[in-house]
């Protein structure tokens, strides 16, 4: 029997359907739109406005917390307020469009008061065809595919990876993208060159001055997979090379990874006396990570980073031992010998976001809890795998007012002596902040 | 002689029924509904039970039958993101994140009881085989199953005007045979240039009682657009696009 005539005119079924369609199509008035104030203009303007508050508990016995208070008031606690303005604007003529992105905030505590002005980006941008752009200013270029750490990102300053959402200051460059898509497997082919030039006013930060570092990147979207080769040539910085990876293994399901090799990487080792060695090497770093989410809206991200310009356990312990002698040698012969050796190496490697060599970290986040929409609370873990140190921080995030975002945060640092999240500048941090977006 | 008469009659039936072929009806429902490549202007108001709203704005870009962008023009606390969706493969470029990072096609990158899979829709026969095709009396019944374990539902129901060739209504399910959320198109409107379709969409689910999502369309025209904006390094510069 045919299906069509199987139907037999279900009336019954079709009846409330078309009442339906006749209720909504009334609903739908209520509604309108006219896409009218939308149009392009040739001057945008944006951003967003934050006041942020902050509780630390300090970390009194902390090396790092020794380091960065010499000679100054001691104290447990640190309020600081901090108010940060961000405008993003455009401004566009042609083929041409220059882009802005400026930081400015304003923080005061119990020991400064201070504020900062910041060009974060600035770039004039061409596109003569719709496969090439051209560009040349400031620019925060971001490569690799990992949440917390991009082994990868060559020409960006790092990221920081208790807030790796957080806009950077770029850095000064002249870059391209060259982009080709065709048909079968090898879906898009994009190629982006750089050329980073630092001096003593230009990108001073990034490495030695006096050299035009070439950088380049290779995209590739092969088999529904993501897969990025990046190089950055030697100059300012020893030259390195690498590449990442992304893919849903099912819809709900992505699984990444990151890879890099810098090669002849100095590293300054120090022993619990102060004498520095510079271990020359190929440094190797690299980085596995997931993220995966659940029916009821939790997404789960887990990542394991090799950071192959780490410091060791052990290593780590001579150096944080440099430190507790120096202020030992301060204090019982006012001598300032290992004082400045400490110092100076906290200001380097040392004295990183993430100086260990393994890391861990998870994050859990549940979209809409508690029956409440545009609630999200979350709870991230970092740890040193090798001291076995950790921080674990719960979040409470609320988007629900049109343009703010509310989010409140505790961090909280655990680890023993001369371990990396023991010997931090905190113990405790809690953390509120509102930001409104215009 | 009453065994022959019945024989008869259906043989004059089966022609009949063989001209409506559900496949067919799915293409015109997806060229209907829009032009293979087109720009268009979306608005997105996500309702609370308690009447509180949130509205998003979009503008799209599609080609072909499964590329898909989409631009977040408003609020301004999404303003700049975009979406793309090639076939499967979805990404969500936020401009402070800078680069772009998956997503799957049951989220919802604006907290919309519309997920990713409804706001960057690609062809309707991309993704759907016709099972079955009902007619009715104002209406065709097409059952549609998902060609892969990848779509966001794996059947849809889909009441199709049998005049205008434009879906009414359509159901969502999971493979458990759950009802995920139903679709209701509404505001047949002359967008110009031979398109004529709904300029309303609601969607409501039995999984976020209370909760309504309505996506209203402006400016829908024929737009060629070349491939390489349909690439992740393109994202950040696809507001460039926009006349």
């Amino acid at each position: 029997m045919s299906p069509l005539r199987g139907s037999s005119v279900r009336w019954s079924l079709l009846l409330p359907l078309l009442l339906l369609s006749a209720v909504y199509a009334a609903a739908a008035e209520e509604f309108s739109f006219d896409a009218s104030a939308y149009e392009k203009k040739p001057f945008e303007i944006g951003g967003y406005l934050q006041a942020k508050q902050e509780d630390f508990s300090l970390n009194r016995g902390g090396a790092f917390y020794k380091l960065g208070n010499v000679n100054q008031p001691q104290r447990d606690q640190l309020d600081r307020s901090t108010g940060t303005l961000e405008l993003i604007g455009k401004l566009r003529q042609g083929i041409g469009t220059f882009d802005f992105h400026t930081h400015s905030d304003l923080q005061r505590d119990q020991s400064t008061h201070d504020h900062t002005n910041v060009l974060y980006e600035g770039a004039y941008s061409m596109r003569p065809d719709p496969g090439i752009t051209i560009e040349a200013g400031k620019r925060t270029l971001r490569w690799g595919k990992g949440y917390a750490w991009n082994p990868i990102g060559f020409v960006e300053r790092p990221k920081d990876p208790n807030d790796p959402e957080l806009s950077r200051e770029g850095l000064v460059m002249a870059d391209a993208d060259l982009i080709f898509n065709r048909d079968g497997p090898l879906q898009t082919i994009a190629f982006t060159p750089v050329l980073l030039p630092v001096g003593k006013d230009v990108n001073s930060d990034f490495g030695a001055t006096g050299h035009l570092n070439p950088a380049a990147k290779l995209y590739l979207l092969y088999r529904d997979t993501d897969i990025d080769f990046a190089w950055q040539g030697q100059g300012s910085r020893p030259g390195r090379f690498g590449m990442d990876f992304s893919r849903n293994v099912t819809s709900n399901f992505e699984i990444h990874g990151e890879w890099a090799r810098i090669q002849q990487f100095a590293r300054p080792v120090t022993d619990n006396i102060g004498r520095v060695t510079n271990e020359v090497g190929n440094a190797t770093s690299y980085l596995a990570g997931l993220r995966y989410l659940t029916e009821k809206d939790t997404t789960y991200i887990a990542e394991y980073y090799r950071n192959g310009t780490g410091y060791s356990d052990q290593e780590a312990r001579q150096y944080y031992q440099l430190v507790d002698a120096a202020f030992a040698q301060l204090q019982q012969t006012g001598s300032c010998v290992l004082l400045p050796k400490a110092l100076s190496l906290s200001q380097g490697s040392y004295g990183r976001p993430n100086p260990g060599k393994d890391y861990l970290y998870f994050r859990a986040q549940q979209k809409d809890a508690l029956g409440i929409v545009y609630f999200q609370p979350s709870i991230t873990a970092m740890m040193n795998v090798q001291d076995r140190s950790y921080q674990i921080t719960p979040e409470l995030l609320y988007t629900g007012v049109k343009n703010l975002d509310l989010r409140l945060r505790l961090l909280m640092l655990h680890g023993g002596s001369l371990t990396d999240f023991g010997e931090k500048q905190n113990s405790r941090k809690i953390e509120l902040y509102a930001r409104y977006y215009f | 002689m009453k065994k022959l008469l019945w024989v008869a009659l259906c043989l004059i039936a089966l022609p009949a029924a063989a001209a409506i072929d559900g496949t067919e009806i799915l293409k015109k429902v997806d060229r209907n509904l829009e032009p293979e490549t087109y720009e268009s202007y979306r608005q997105l108001t996500d309702i609370q039970p308690d009447g509180s709203k949130k509205v998003s704005v979009l503008y799209t870009m599609k080609k072909g039958r499964d590329k898909v962008v989409a631009l977040f023009l408003a609020p301004a606390s999404d303003k700049g993101r975009v979406t793309l969706r090639l076939a499967d493969n979805m990404w969500l470029y936020i401009p402070d994140v800078g680069r772009p990072i998956r997503i799957t096609s049951l989220q919802s990158v604006t907290g919309s009881v519309f997920n990713n899979a409804d706001i960057l829709r690609i062809d309707y026969t991309a993704e759907y085989n016709v099972e079955t095709t009902e007619e009715q009396k104002d209406a065709y019944l097409l059952s549609l199953k998902a060609k892969t374990g990848e779509v966001a539902y794996d059947k849809l129901k889909m009441w199709v005007d049998k005049q205008a060739l434009l879906p009414v209504t359509i159901e969502c399910y999971a493979a458990s045979g759950l009802l995920l959320k139903t679709l209701h198109f509404s505001n047949v409107k002359d967008f110009g240039g031979g398109i004529k379709r709904p300029a309303t969409l609601e969607t409501d689910s039995p999984l976020y009682k209370g909760y309504k999502s309505v996506m209203q369309w402006s400016g829908l025209k024929k737009r060629d657009f070349p491939d390489e904006i349909f690439t992740l390094n393109y994202l950040p510069r696809v507001q460039e696009l926009r006349k």
